[in-house]
């Protein structure tokens, strides 16, 4: 009895040998064309704001790593990839080409709408005109429509509206102290209107990120305020900080014999 | 010379060799005593040395570079007291070893110390919002054991998930003893505010949360630090621009240093070190960074073989808040100093006096 079944799972081995390699002749037959990888998009400090695609700069170097675990990014091949001069900057001297950001303006999802679609002050359905005259809020449906957090702005707790940072004829653009356009890749001149503190610090090194050399005199690739904060969300019930939670990566390994840690949620002390 | 004969005092440069007066200078490449590990072998036993040194040489030659590398490290100084000539030796033999073991080309450098560099870490404890990429960028970058096994999977960087106490109304007739009202302690007894008793091992589907602050904690790279001072091999040692590092190579991995560091600093290889070829970072540091081996211990060193080339740490690129800071603390522009200057700072476990180069602080 033992025999036969020996023999049968030999001749089941066999035939499994068999159609395993018939089977990898006929896939080499139609020679499937190499599907191109999916690229493999992962984010920096905002999920969905502030994305980087991931690609090799060099053999078996990429410009990014993901983490596999959250799709955020984890370790920088190439700091200054995708980067370009940062420009002038009020009280920032920093010789040209030292500063470097990656520009948000291509990652803006609505970008290229706002300024032609709707909001370009020409088109028919503004004759006569719906730009706001004034800067009182006025509820816009459409708007809050695309972008819900809009419902009940609490940056500044209801006392601004969008167009004290969005410029009123130039929708892709940003609005200044004097009212002249700011660009999406340069927040920090808009948002220094108000948190001047934090733009001291930010210029100075203290508040914000930078990558690269960590020289004071080093090329350095500075992230803007838009990176890591959201404007329209900056107070959530669920947290208390200025960011949007993130899942966090996975948790170190457990002692040897340690089937979970709740030891430490047991406080030494009793209470 | 028995231990009860004095040794001899040192009357001239010549004479050096025989000194056994302790070294002046704090660097023992500079006035170590002459007398090397190798001359004593020599002089110890002459026809066991000459046919080990022959077995040696025939095996150097072998195309097994893994194996001419091991036996060559057991011929090899402490790493302070090698001459340049010697760690370039090093070096080759270990770049070759790597190349092969994990097939791709690996370098090793050998930078020492900067002029004018002190390096000075800040971190800026309300950021932070415990996402734990900081940990996962260094296991990216700094070559460290991921097995699945217990032992196998080694983190330099802790995040401490502290909770928010509070004072409660309801509580004002408990004490301390339990059950017997309020005798030694009262309700103060409730953790409130930071304590240093917290969850290592949290997993929230979300980060931060609201009834939590988090303290990452690594190592603080002391300016008197207890781990150097009892190092019986001394391969542990602070290096001229700030950071403590490991020799591995005389790593005896007796745990010394992990029982005096203050800060749960120190990692063992308790298992052999598990390194997929792929995952592998081929850019590496002598005294950082490089594959280590089982039965010794590691530690973070501020990525010596990025931070020795003005890069910034890894753990400082990923942070998504912003929260790290690294920079020279002898240049007044430089980051760390600014927030020194300007911000409120302040050591973990400064009453130890370990000094430690690591500064907490907040807006």
């Amino acid at each position: 009895m033992k025999k036969i079944a020996i023999y049968t799972v030999i001749l089941a081995l066999c035939g499994g040998t068999l159609y395993a390699v018939s089977a990898a002749d006929k896939a080499v037959e139609p020679a499937p064309a190499a599907a191109p990888k999916e690229p493999v998009v992962c984010f920096e400090s905002r999920k969905g704001a502030s994305d980087i695609n991931q690609q090799e700069i060099k053999p078996g170097l990429p410009n990014v790593k993901c983490s596999p675990t959250t799709g955020a990014a984890l370790w920088y091949g190439d700091p200054y990839h995708g980067t370009v001069p940062m420009g002038k900057m009020p009280q920032m001297d920093i010789p040209e080409g030292k500063a470097v950001v990656v520009p948000r303006s291509e990652k803006l999802a609505l970008m290229p709408m706002c300024g032609t679609a709707c909001h370009n002050g020409v088109g028919p359905q503004f004759n006569p005109p719906t730009l706001p005259k004034s800067r009182k809020p006025a509820p816009v449906p459409t708007m809050e429509a695309m972008v819900p957090d809009l419902k009940d702005l609490q940056h500044g707790r209801g006392r601004i509206w969008c167009m004290d940072c969005h410029h009123t004829t130039q929708r892709n653009k940003l609005v200044d102290h004097y009212g002249d356009p700011v660009s999406f890749d340069q927040p920090q001149l808009l948002c220094g209107k108000c948190h001047g503190d934090k733009l001291r610090d930010w210029r100075d090194g203290i508040h914000g990120k930078r990558i690269g050399e960590f020289t004071s005199t080093g090329k350095k690739r500075w992230f803007t305020c838009t990176e890591c904060h959201n404007p329209h969300n900056v107070q959530d019930g669920a947290r208390n900080r200025g960011f949007v939670q993130l899942q966090p990566e996975p948790s170190p390994q457990l002692p040897k014999g340690m089937k979970d840690a709740k030891h430490e949620l047991l406080h030494p002390i009793a209470h | 010379m028995t231990p009860n004969e004095t040794p001899p005092a040192c009357p001239a440069q010549e004479q050096q060799a025989e000194c056994l007066v302790p070294p002046a200078s704090a660097d023992p490449a500079a006035s170590a005593p002459k007398t090397t590990r190798r001359d004593f072998l020599k002089a110890g036993g002459t026809l066991s040395l000459s046919s080990l040194m022959g077995a040696g040489a025939l095996m150097a030659q072998s195309d097994d570079a893994h194996a001419a590398a091991e036996w060559a490290e057991h011929f090899q100084k402490n790493y302070r007291l090698m001459t340049d000539a010697e760690k370039a030796e090093a070096r080759v033999r270990l770049e070759r070893r790597y190349s092969q073991e994990y097939g791709k080309p690996v370098t090793v450098d050998t930078t020492g110390p900067q002029p004018g560099v002190l390096m000075g870490y800040a971190l800026n404890i309300r950021k932070c919002i415990g996402c734990r990429r900081c940990v996962h960028a260094c296991v990216e970058e700094n070559n460290q054991s991921r097995g699945k096994r217990p032992g196998e999977k080694i983190e330099w960087i802790q995040v401490l998930r502290m909770e928010r106490g509070k004072f409660e109304q309801g509580k004002m007739d408990h004490g301390y003893p339990e059950g017997l009202g309020i005798q030694v302690g009262g309700n103060a007894y409730t953790p409130a505010g930071q304590v240093l008793e917290g969850q290592y091992h949290y997993n929230p589907e979300k980060v931060p949360e609201q009834d939590a602050t988090y303290m990452p904690i690594a190592c603080m790279q002391c300016e008197k630090p207890p781990c150097v001072k009892v190092c019986p091999v001394r391969t542990t040692y602070r290096e001229a621009d700030g950071p403590v590092v490991i020799d591995y190579n005389w790593c005896i991995g007796c745990r010394m240093c992990m029982g005096a560091c203050p800060y749960w600093a120190r990692r063992i290889n308790l298992t052999n070190p598990v390194l997929p070829k792929e995952e592998m970072n081929p850019v590496t540091h002598y005294l950082g960074n490089r594959p280590r081996m089982r039965g010794v211990v590691e530690k973070c060193h501020w990525c010596l073989q990025r931070t020795r080339h003005d890069r910034y740490p890894a753990c400082v690129e990923v942070c998504p808040v912003g929260a790290r800071k690294f920079g020279n603390l002898l240049d007044p522009e430089s980051e760390v100093s600014k927030i020194l200057e300007r911000k409120n700072v302040f050591r973990l476990k400064a009453e130890l006096n370990t000094f430690p180069k690591f500064f907490y602080f907040y807006d």
